[in-house]
């Protein structure tokens, strides 16, 4: 009942995401925002959303230590369920961590190929198999571009999808679409959802931005930067 | 006995198994002259360090008792307590913070911050002891300190400021440059204890300058005066910057971070001038005690030797001359002849014999102020007790002593060898809360339990080599416990009329779960429908059925009973027939709770080379572990898991076998979680199977 209700406040259909869209295998999507606006709140609000739908989720973090990424889940879970009944919850919360890992990475020491040596890994030995896997922390740079294209054809063959966190800067002038769209190299476009994040006086704006021959019809939704939680959905 | 107080040091040195806490204490012990040898932890003469003062401690290179011993060093005296660094015996840790005012966090340069490292801190916050952290073993190959003060920063989240840097590292570590002076500072001689002060090489002084301008920031946030100095660029004097530093420590928003190798003798002066620089004396400490006259509220002692005495024994030893009793005086003092009260008994103490303990050696001393730390002689007591002069009563804060979380049973191979364990059972628990024995009714065996299996095979070992006991021991058994989870009404009438005076009470009302209590009472009758002398009864009845439940004979936990009615006969209505009545209530209620069996989860972090990462989640996996996630530094990979403790019997032998000895292991109690359908199966015919055979 609690999991049915939880999965009603999913934020990507609340952004208009289709399952299709969310769950189709090699897609890539990205959160975009300054530092310090809410990525990584937003991340794991939808990977909340994939567990409560029984998905595997693998939560990577480049810089935070393992208890940080867990205690990031323990407070927004415990947001989202503030108005429920304390038991239902915390069996609920005991349930969706046997499908979630954690697995952390100082900068320095990670690179692609050993990440995806590390999932086979648990694939193959049946450890855990991931169908979304979040990537935090990871400052993306045109000079990943064929790694970051082997890694979309990985998740392809291996049935997940992927969402990094993608930090803007700002003295960059151009629009995060365009920014992510040339980390896929010259023809080849690698993200199909890119969300961003606008800090406003009180809230936060999330916003489904459109990717090329998109329509931008999307109504934004409205983060309380108290709770991380969203609030509402702004007119168009 | 210096007399100027602001000189004494009370400090602890915790940290990580094997980071060298025992070498430092060695080192420290030496340059004080208060040793005129080195004998190391793992050392080719057989000695052992003089901290390690137990014989198992000596053959396994591990520090288990924190033992007490007191140094001098430039007019400061320090003293320090030897704390243990495995999971195992964290209350020795915790005990040792209880009565220290600052700690030195030992953190290898090669390991870095690891899991210990991390429960040690924690235990430094709750206890609110200001710290300096030294960063060891900076001569062995992969060293790298300013990984290491990282990972303070990250990890533990200290405001972690090097006050030195190394001159070389790994083989090539020649001296350390203080940030403060501005110098070089090298360690000559056999022991290094000939200081030579140079300048600093042209080749590291861009760094020199770039890390103390870092700490030279860092510590000004504490120091208007220092600030003011850096704003007007003019000179800063050593003695402003060591004032800023110090305050900082001591409000513990700054942790300055010295460097050196205690084995290869380089830096450990410097550690012992930080300690007296940095950390506080008993005078800058606020310790509390709770007023038992007013409702145990709280009260800051005085530190004042002029006011009435409060002492806390803090640990137990049984030496050669008796029970030796290691104590720290709060308030007032304590001198030899002086006739004092242990509070948790009422009963008066006459001081006999006191002392100052060197490792397991000693010194006569005439009193011991607030403040200070010393040992009795001939005092019967248990750890934890207070000691305070006659007419006051207050007690020190009550020290968090976690359950047990494994039990074995043991029995001694002789006549002879029974005496000696009963003895040596009598002075463990005494000196360690959290080994407790009791003798099983059923069996009539002798249970031991503690925090670990490690924690026991070592109580095992000293009574085989301290008490030449020769003990049998059975299977490791766990603390299960049941509990209910459903709200269940009862309706008991207790009747029997089998001539003379008869039995009768009726005791009604409904028993639910309960999360943050082990047991709730709550009387709601009106109406005298059962009469007050009788609710009493009632309580003790529910309480008897809680030590082995009515379903798999565990212990219950987690209850609430709420009795709302009843009923009670003129005659045949007595205490005894209400505790039967309550029993019988408890037996009614209990199977339509819907009981569940609860098992002990362990917090297990597993530090393995990368290549191994895979067999050893596996081998979590099997064990019916839940893998919360790793964390890959360099080659190494930390495994964070929750793993039931049943399935954590022997594996430390597997974990060696699986990663050729290359990978270690912690673990630590966590929470207590429902048994899965399948084990409980698995549990249930065992016990069975028990009651059949009748073992």
């Amino acid at each position: 009942m609690l999991k049915k209700q939880l999965i009603l406040r999913d934020p990507l259909s609340s952004l208009g995401y289709e399952t299709d869209e969310t769950e189709k295998k090699g897609n890539f999507g990205a959160v975009t925002s300054r530092a310090g606006v809410g990525k990584t709140a937003f991340l794991v609000q939808i990977a909340i959303s994939s567990l409560l739908k029984d998905k595997n989720v693998l939560h990577i973090s480049i810089q935070d230590p393992v208890e940080k990424v867990n205690l990031w889940y323990k407070e927004l879970f415990l947001n989202l369920t503030q108005s429920h009944d304390a038991k239902e919850s915390k069996q609920l919360w005991e349930a969706l961590l046997t499908k979630r890992f954690i697995m952390t990475f100082e900068t320095e020491s990670f690179d692609f190929t050993k990440l995806i040596n590390r999932i086979d890994e648990l694939s193959s030995q049946g450890i855990f198999v991931p169908k979304l896997i979040i990537i935090d922390g990871l400052s993306l740079d045109n000079s990943m571009q064929s790694e970051l294209n082997t890694l979309k054809e990985y998740a392809a063959i291996n049935n997940f999808t992927i969402w990094f966190s993608v930090r803007t800067h700002r003295h960059q002038t151009d629009d995060p679409v365009t920014i992510l769209q040339r980390l896929g190299g010259n023809s080849n476009f690698l993200f199909n959802m890119i969300i961003q994040l606008l800090p406003l006086k009180d809230k936060i704006q999330v916003k489904r931005l459109p990717l090329t021959g998109e329509l931008n019809d999307r109504p934004a939704l409205l983060i309380d930067p108290s709770t991380m939680m969203i609030k509402e959905t702004t007119k168009k | 006995m210096n007399n100027l107080k602001q000189n004494v040091r009370n400090i602890g040195i915790s940290a990580h198994i094997d980071s060298g806490k025992t070498t430092l204490t060695e080192r420290f012990l030496y340059l004080t002259k208060k040793i005129h040898r080195i004998h190391e932890v793992r050392g080719k003469d057989g000695v052992g360090a003089t901290m390690d003062s137990m014989e198992l401690e000596k053959e396994r290179g591990i520090t288990i008792a924190s033992a007490a011993t007191y140094c001098q060093w430039k007019n400061h005296e320090v003293n320090i307590i030897d704390t243990p660094g495995h999971v195992d015996f964290t209350i020795e840790v915790e005990r040792a913070l209880r009565v220290l005012d600052g700690a030195i966090l030992v953190l290898c340069s090669v390991g870095g911050v690891q899991s210990q490292s991390i429960t040690v801190d924690q235990q430094m916050k709750r206890y609110q002891v200001p710290c300096i952290a030294f960063i060891n073993k900076c001569d062995r190959s992969g060293a790298d300190p300013f990984r290491v003060i990282d990972q303070l920063r990250e990890k533990l989240n200290h405001n972690a400021v090097p006050i030195q840097i190394p001159i070389g590292l790994e083989a090539d570590l020649d001296g350390i440059i203080d940030l403060i002076s501005m110098k070089a500072v090298y360690f000559d001689g056999e022991f290094g204890d000939i200081i030579r002060i140079e300048e600093i090489p042209d080749s590291l002084m861009e760094t020199a300058l770039e890390k103390r301008e870092e700490l030279v920031d860092a510590a000004s946030i504490f120091s208007d005066e220092l600030t003011e100095a850096v704003i007007e660029e003019s000179e800063i004097p050593d003695k402003l910057l060591i004032q800023a530093i110090r305050q900082g420590t001591l409000q513990r928003e700054l942790t300055p971070v010295v460097m050196g190798s205690a084995y290869k003798n380089k830096g450990i002066q410097l550690v012992l001038d930080a300690a007296n620089e940095f950390l506080p004396s008993p005078m800058e400490v606020d310790n509390e005690g709770l007023n038992l006259d007013d409702n145990e509220e709280p009260i800051t002692l005085t530190g004042k030797k002029e006011d009435p005495l409060v002492a806390l024994a803090f640990k137990l030893e049984e030496g050669q001359f008796g029970q030796l009793t290691y104590i720290r005086v709060y308030q007032g003092e304590l001198n030899k002849g002086d006739t004092c009260v242990n509070v948790r008994t009422g009963k008066k103490i006459k001081i006999g014999r006191i002392v100052r303990m060197h490792s397991d050696q000693m010194e006569d001393v005439e009193k011991i102020e607030a403040g200070y730390i010393g040992a009795l002689f001939g005092v019967d007591c248990v750890s934890g007790d207070t000691f305070t002069a006659p007419g006051i009563s207050v007690s020190m804060t009550s020290m968090h002593v976690p359950d047990p979380v494994i039990s074995l049973s043991i029995k001694a191979k002789d006549n002879s060898s029974e005496t000696s364990m009963a003895k040596a059972l009598n002075r463990f628990t005494k000196e360690d809360p959290t080994f407790q024995t009791f003798v099983s009714n059923e069996t009539g065996e002798t249970i031991i339990s503690g925090m670990g299996e490690l924690h026991l095979e070592v109580y095992i070992e000293r009574m085989r080599r301290e008490y030449k006991a020769e003990i049998i021991t059975g299977e490791p058994s766990v603390a299960y416990r049941e509990t209910i989870t459903c709200n269940t009404p009862f309706d008991y009438t207790h009747k029997k009329q089998t001539g003379g005076a008869g039995q009768y009470g009726r005791i009604a009302g409904f028993m639910e779960p309960v999360a943050e209590e082990d047991f709730i009472f709550e009387n709601k009758i009106t109406g005298g429908s059962i009469p007050t002398q009788y609710i009493s009864s009632c309580e003790k009845g529910f309480v008897s059925c809680l030590a082995k439940g009515p379903w798999l004979k565990y212990p219950v936990t987690g209850v609430k009973i709420v009795i709302n009615d009843g009923a009670a006969h003129s005659v045949d209505s007595s205490e005894m027939a209400f505790q039967a009545a309550a029993r019988g209530a408890f037996q009614q209620a209990y199977f339509k709770a819907r009981p569940v069996l609860h098992e002990p989860i362990m917090k297990v972090v597993i530090e393995t080379p990368a290549e191994f990462q895979g067999n050893v989640m596996g081998s979590l996996n099997q064990r019916r572990g839940m893998i919360i996630g790793s964390h890959d530094v360099g080659q190494i990979t930390a495994i964070e898991s929750e793993v039931p403790l049943s399935e954590m019997f022997g594996y430390s032998t597997t974990l060696r076998s699986m990663t050729q000895g290359k990978a270690n292991f912690t673990m630590e109690f966590s929470s207590y979680k429902q048994v899965p359908k399948s084990v409980l199966e698995a549990i249930e015919k065992k016990n069975e199977k028990k009651t059949r055979t009748g073992t």
